[in-house]
């Protein structure tokens, strides 16, 4: 017998990985997929009509329509109170990543969850790739040993194009750091399974001089278990001439050897006239498909998802610790407080 | 009048500036080493004479070529400069910055040359980038990423030099000041490093493996990756720049034109791992000739100076600091 459907909303377009997960939630069989609000009703009108959606006029409209769960997809700054007030509707959550841009709000968020007893995932799709995830089979197989030291790249475009508030330093929380450290910083934390002790970082913004955020960083994380692990989050990617939007890359140096790792390795080089430069056709596994088939899972059987709210606030630490260091020039002793 | 070349050390440095004098028109006429097989191997390749006396090597040459392990340097570019013969050695310059700075003024006081040996700034995928770079093509430097790995040098001899880093210095020395050295090249001098290593952790450990955070003195960034934690027989390097117009892109293992795949090959593996690729001139040849140029005065400006080789010795010193005491090294702080 099918249980009864799955009702998802969206919290806000703000992020356009919306427009995937909708995707998403309407080829998994059981869901449906109620509507979309946006606070920018601009916005959130343009994206009805050219998504095809439902529209809520405002949260509370679109939480009272009683669904299960809500994906978050607003600016970084929001993700906190949107997350406080879908708990309060006792509804469970997938929030955009970064969960949020401070500790205090990590913190709130992570209360309201757990006084209204909803689930709370962080969206880290890196988790769900399938490269990604035959490495860390082969971690937990002991292949490596002991993981000495990973070198990580999360470089891309600066993503202004997509949506301005992603270099709005109030909005977004901050520039490349807050935006490209923490899937790289999640990858570790699930490859170690350790915690960060220590976080170091430089940033600069010599590209895109005039952007209000920094765009070039360089950060170093110690794990309480030795591993030593590297993460390049700049926005170095040329926006007119590169084949892609950026990409993700680790090498991780254990006892035993190297593993290296591009998840975004599996593309076709196409030569299109038409384009005037070498464009990237993805062929690999959707792990974003596959990161809200999660969630749908982790709310059918009642369970709490793969990756929670917790690695996202964790996550969030190393990045307060990077801005922090970046500032001070110094090294940052973590937990923080 | 022909340049008479004598070369100091015949491991796999010596050997390979031997082959490459063979493409200038100098002669090398001398060759001095505690190792009794490869000096004889060199002086039947060159045709040069053994020597076992250094000074006497160094009496019968224009111009000393240092190939002998780091910590001999210092000794022996003071006394061929001594002798006022221009000198040739393999970086880095020395193990210590102040033997660097003594070595660097006997040279200045004798009048001769001293000519480090940092290859890379003669390898063309390196050479193209950092012209790319002068040319404007990518706008104002700002992230570089810079990555040297292979596996530990494996002697016969438990007790090389290469194992002892009082002598070699460890990867941060004798590995990485080879992209120190580029990084500089490329975005200036350096204001700070900040290093974590396995070796800083784990001082028994088998390989090593170095991260190194730079910030240059014009707010560019550079991540310089070094280790001896890959199997036999990998050799990778890669570079990338990114800058305010573009980027420049060399991913590891990208451009190698001819990959072998024959069993039999495989089982070669040889003590010292260098990088290679099929070139008419091998980076070696280019580097001597350009030697060969400043020393003959058809060339006026060297691609790399002592100075340089000082600076770059700098870094990997700071380098070696800031992964003993866990924190950022600022280079103002380094001699």
């Amino acid at each position: 017998m099918m249980d009864r459907a799955i009702r998802i909303g969206i919290l806000s377009v703000a992020h356009l990985h919306a427009v995937s997960y909708i995707a998403s939630l309407r080829m998994i069989p059981g869901v449906e997929f109620i509507g979309i609000t946006d606070d920018d009703e601009a916005r959130g009108l343009a994206f009805v009509k050219q998504q095809n959606v439902r529209w809520y006029p405002n949260v509370d409209a679109l939480l009272s329509d009683k669904p299960d769960g809500v994906i978050i997809c607003a600016e970084n700054v929001y993700h906190e109170p949107l997350i406080r007030q879908a708990a309060a509707s006792s509804v469970h959550i997938l929030c955009e990543k970064p969960l949020t841009t401070t500790l205090e709000a990590g913190r709130a968020a992570l209360d309201a969850v757990k006084a209204a007893g909803v689930t709370l995932m962080t969206a880290f799709p890196m988790r769900f790739s399938a490269p990604l995830r035959e490495i860390k089979t082969a971690l937990t197989a002991g292949a490596l040993g002991h993981i000495h030291a990973i070198n990580g790249v999360n470089q891309g475009q600066m993503p202004k194009r997509h949506r301005t508030w992603f270099v709005d330093p109030h909005l977004a929380g901050g520039g490349a750091l807050m935006d490209h450290i923490v899937h790289l910083a999640d990858v570790m934390r699930w490859y170690t399974e350790s915690e960060a002790v220590e976080v170091y970082a430089q940033s600069n913004r010599i590209i895109h001089p005039d952007e209000a955020v920094e765009t070039g960083g360089l950060v170093m994380i110690t794990f309480a278990n030795g591993t030593f692990a590297s993460i390049d989050c700049s926005w170095s990617k040329p926006l007119t001439s590169y084949p892609t939007w950026g990409g993700l890359a680790l090498d991780v140096i254990g006892e035993k050897g190297v593993i290296n790792a591009d998840a975004f390795r599996q593309n076709l080089t196409i030569y299109s006239e038409a384009d005037g430069r070498p464009i990237s056709g993805y062929w690999g596994s959707d792990s974003d498909h596959a990161m809200i088939a999660e969630f749908v899972a982790a709310i059918r059987e009642g369970r709490a998802p793969s990756v929670t709210g917790a690695d996202g606030y964790r996550a969030t630490e190393i990045v307060v610790a990077a801005y922090r260091s970046a500032a001070s020039g110094q090294p940052i002793q973590l937990p923080l407080t | 009048m022909t340049l008479r070349v004598g070369i100091i050390g015949s491991g796999s440095m010596g050997t390979t500036h031997a082959a490459a004098w063979m493409n200038t028109p100098a002669h090398v006429v001398g060759i001095q080493s505690l190792d009794q097989p490869a000096r004889e191997r060199i002086a039947a390749q060159t045709g040069a004479m053994v020597y076992d006396d250094l000074d006497a090597l160094i009496d019968a040459v224009d111009v000393v070529d240092i190939c002998a392990p780091t910590h001999l340097h210092h000794d022996m570019i003071l006394r061929a400069a001594a002798k006022r013969k221009h000198i040739i050695c393999e970086k880095p310059i020395t193990r210590r910055i102040a033997d660097a700075r003594e070595a660097i003024a006997a040279c200045e006081a004798a009048g001769v040359m001293l000519l480090i040996a940092h290859v890379v700034r003669f390898f063309p995928e390196y050479a193209l980038a950092q012209q790319t770079v002068v040319n404007g093509a990518i706008g104002n430097v700002a992230v570089v990423r810079l990555s040297r790995c292979s596996y530990p040098p494996h002697r016969d001899n438990p007790d090389s030099w290469f194992h002892d880093p009082a002598k070699s210095g460890g990867i941060l020395l004798d590995l990485m000041i080879h992209d120190f050295d580029y990084a500089r090249w490329i975005a200036g001098d350096v204001e700070s490093i900040y290093v974590r290593s396995i070796k800083s952790r784990v001082p028994d450990a088998p390989i090593d493996h170095a991260l190194a955070i730079l910030r240059h003195i014009s707010g560019a960034l550079s991540h310089i990756e070094g280790g001896s934690s890959y199997p036999p027989p990998t050799f990778r390097t890669s570079l990338e720049i990114a800058g305010s117009a573009g980027l420049i892109a060399h991913p590891a293992d990208s451009s190698m034109p001819l990959t072998f795949r024959i069993a039999e090959r495989a089982a070669t593996i040889e003590t010292v791992a260098l990088p290679r690729s099929p070139l008419d001139e091998d980076p070696y040849t280019t580097e001597m000739k350009h030697f060969y140029g400043l020393l003959t005065g058809t060339i006026t400006t060297p691609r790399v100076t002592a100075d340089d080789a000082l600076q770059a010795l700098r870094i990997s010193t700071a380098a070696a600091l800031s992964a003993q005491t866990g924190k950022p090294v600022f280079l103002a702080e380094v001699e």
